[in-house]
């Protein structure tokens, strides 16, 4: 697959801090690429280190094999975290003020927007300004107005934070649509679920290094042996003791139907499979074992515990 | 280039447009003729109360010479000691004061005023004026002068000076007529006008930056444009508003310079007031003067504007908040005030050499250069001004932008001079 952009190497540190160490990764074209990682892991350093606007003080970043230039950046479209409209501004002229400086003529710019406004049920809102949108709404016109462009790479800091579950949904929706029109599409976020719906491919930021990377079919592949869900009648302790060191606990939840516990584990090494069984069996009071497709969410955990 | 025609487009937009904005410009101009009147009509219409002053007068010359007026009334009261006077008419007693005169009136300390309460210089003044006069005239009186009211009457004088400016005719009706008292009001209105728009506009474009840098909106344009388009086109977008405002204030002046003057103050009115008036009407009635110091102002005011509010720019760029920003504005603030303190020097003489000085240094030279344009100043002197003012803007914006483009970036703790320096020297 071609990679659109690759990032070699790039570290950044601030006064005391190593926010970003050695950290490279390539995106294909037309993925949707999901930065994953616990708060504070550097997420938001390394898409301001693409965008430019940190400078990296070491590594590089290649968009289609040559270096970044600013030019370039000019044309991504970028969501930062923190959204940023002028509040006296209207809503729609705000709009086309975005799309103009990234290039589009006015009437053609007036255009998309009155379609997008249309599609995400913003049309009523036009003319108002931008200090009586509710914060859904304002989220929603940024989004606008990083994609009304149609640049050929997206990048969103945390898209989903802040949206009720229908509006995330239409979301990720759009996000799919823009890159089944061809867009690459760079995500950031700590939500597991989303990534599962949306993400091809992901890397795994904690404490400044890039800790996992690849497709996300693959990592479940490799990362997905040996995780099961044990229904039983022991309590904590009584578990935890009975599995000792061969085996992780991943979560559990008490009381479901019967006055059963379920407890998801997953055992590192092939040869203790049939040792934690016995186990469990003899001390637990187990009443059914299933193998699970560990969920990302499951494998972001052992991820960060380095248990992967 | 199209990217900061479109910045430019929206700072304009978002403040000319604003109902605020709109409403200021308009009323600004009648707000500064009641500023004018303002004070005068006060003086009319406040009566203020009318003062008791007790009089004890030693010397006997005095007392009954003394006139009240609407202001202070005189009660004569010789038969008290000063000493007694002061304890009867104390706080309580309703008496403004006590007017003492000793036997030998010109001795030192031998008049005195003893107040209640603060006194003021107007009634001081009025006393004294009162007295000297009184004595004055009883002085004269011992020289025995027959006739000596009429003769007094004929040898009071008082003359007219009308000045010109010399064109080489030596001819009163092509020569053109000045007053200095006209200069001073124009320079000190012109002056001022220039001063307000500097420090309101200035302050306009280092809020304007904190608030684009702590809402975040530039984390979205810094990846659209460059920032120094950025930082320019909102300097010229505000230049811009500025420039508009006084723009219309010049169409509102002119107008009333081509037909209202005229309208009220026909030709035989002028003829027969005094100087003043004359040269008020005349100076006012001049459209081409009048449209000359408006062509000055905008380009004193732009080049004034552009100047601070790079270096505004780049103090806003370097803090997260407002508040945060006041230590550099004072700093800013400074040369300003120092403009405003040399005008009001250059008043007294235009041509002097802090004058000269002070209009060329770029920092004072706006305000105290178009305070002295209508003394008259040798069209050079402007130009050069003008040219080192605008050579200055581009220096300044030069350094401003350095510390923009790293400050913008920068969030937290206010950065010291040091690091301030150090973002210069960067790449």
């Amino acid at each position: 697959m071609e990679t659109i952009l690759k990032i070699e190497n790039v570290s950044k540190s601030y006064t005391g801090h190593k926010a970003l160490d050695d950290v490279s990764l390539e995106i294909p074209r037309g993925a949707v690429y999901g930065l994953l990682g616990p708060n504070g892991a550097g997420k938001t350093t390394l898409i301001r280190v693409i965008n430019r606007i940190t400078i990296a003080d070491a590594g590089r970043v290649l968009l289609e094999g040559k270096p970044l230039t600013n030019d370039d950046v000019f044309h991504i479209g970028y969501m930062p975290e923190e959204r940023g409209l002028y509040k006296k501004m209207r809503v729609g002229e705000q709009a086309i003020f975005f799309a103009r400086l990234k290039g589009l003529d006015k009437r053609e710019a007036e255009r998309r927007l009155r379609g997008w406004f249309e599609r995400l049920g913003l049309k009523d809102w036009w003319g108002r300004k931008v200090e009586d949108l509710s914060k859904g709404m304002a989220q929603k016109v940024q989004f606008i107005s990083t994609v009304v462009h149609e640049p050929k790479l997206l990048i969103f800091d945390e898209p989903f934070s802040g949206f009720d579950p229908i509006n995330a949904n239409t979301l990720k929706q759009e996000i799919l649509g823009l890159r089944d029109r061809g867009a690459t599409v760079i995500f950031s976020t700590h939500n597991m679920a989303s990534v599962e719906e949306i993400c091809d491919h992901i890397t795994l930021i904690n404490k400044s290094r890039n800790i996992l990377s690849g497709s996300v079919d693959e990592i479940r592949r490799t990362a997905g042996g040996n995780t099961f869900t044990v229904t039983h009648r022991a309590d904590h302790d009584t578990f935890t003791t009975a599995v000792g060191t061969l085996a992780e606990v991943l979560g559990e939840s008490h009381g479901i139907v019967g006055g059963y516990n379920e407890t998801k584990i997953h055992i590192p090494k092939d040869e203790d499979v049939r040792e934690v069984f016995a186990r469990l069996n003899d001390k637990c009071g187990v009443r059914s074992l299933q193998e699970m497709m560990p969920s990302m969410n499951d494998i972001f955990i052992r991820a960060v515990n380095g248990t992967l | 280039m199209k990217k900061i025609a479109l910045i430019i487009m929206r700072e304009f937009n978002e403040r000319a447009r604003k109902k605020s904005f709109i409403i200021t410009t308009l009323l600004m101009p009648v707000f500064m003729i009641g500023l004018m009147v303002a004070p005068s009509l006060m003086m009319l219409y406040s009566t203020s109360d009318q003062k008791q002053v007790v009089v004890i007068d030693r010397s006997g010359q005095v007392a009954d010479k003394l006139q009240s007026s609407d202001e202070v009334l005189f009660e004569v009261n010789n038969t008290l000691s000063k000493v007694e006077a002061c304890s009867t008419f104390g706080e309580d007693s309703g008496v403004f004061g006590i007017l003492y005169i000793g036997s030998e009136v010109e001795q030192r300390d031998s008049v005195q005023l003893i107040t209640n309460s603060s006194s003021s210089m107007i009634l001081e003044e009025n006393i004294a004026m009162q007295i000297s006069s009184i004595i004055e005239q009883e002085k004269l009186k011992a020289y025995n002068i027959e006739n000596l009211d009429q003769i007094l009457a004929d040898v009071a004088t008082e003359i007219e000076l009308r000045t010109f400016v010399n064109n080489g005719t030596g001819e009163e009706e092509t020569m053109e007529s000045t007053s200095s008292g006209i200069n001073y009001i124009l320079g000190m209105l012109l002056g001022m006008l220039l001063y307000m728009v500097i420090i309101i506009y200035g302050q306009m474009v280092l809020t304007s930056v904190v608030e684009e840098k702590s809402g975040r909106v530039l984390d979205v344009i810094v990846t659209s444009c460059t920032p120094f388009q950025i930082m320019i086109g909102k300097i010229l977008g505000i230049g811009l508003v500025a420039l508009t405002q006084i723009a219309i204030w010049a169409l509102l002046v002119i107008s009333a310079s081509k037909f209202l003057v005229p309208a009220v103050f026909s030709a035989d009115v002028v003829a027969t007031s005094d100087i003043m008036l004359q040269s008020l009407v005349g100076t006012l009635g001049d459209t081409g003067y009048i449209t000359t110091l408006f062509v000055y102002l905008l380009l004193f005011i732009l080049g004034g504007f552009l100047l601070y509010a790079s270096l505004y720019a780049a103090s806003g760029s370097a803090v997260d908040s407002v508040q945060d920003g006041q230590q550099f504005n004072t700093i800013i603030m400074m040369p300003i005030i120092l403009a405003l303190i040399v005008m009001m020097s250059v008043f007294n003489d235009p041509n002097s050499p802090l004058a000269f000085w002070a209009s060329m240094i770029p920092f004072t030279s706006p305000i105290v250069m178009i305070a002295r344009i209508p003394f008259g100043i040798p069209i050079w002197e402007i130009i050069v001004s003008l040219v080192v003012l605008y050579g200055s803007f581009i220096l300044t914006t030069w350094v401003a932008a350095k510390i923009y483009r790293i400050g913008i970036f920068m969030h937290g703790k206010r950065p010291t001079w040091r690091e301030l320096w150090q973002w210069l020297k960067m790449k």
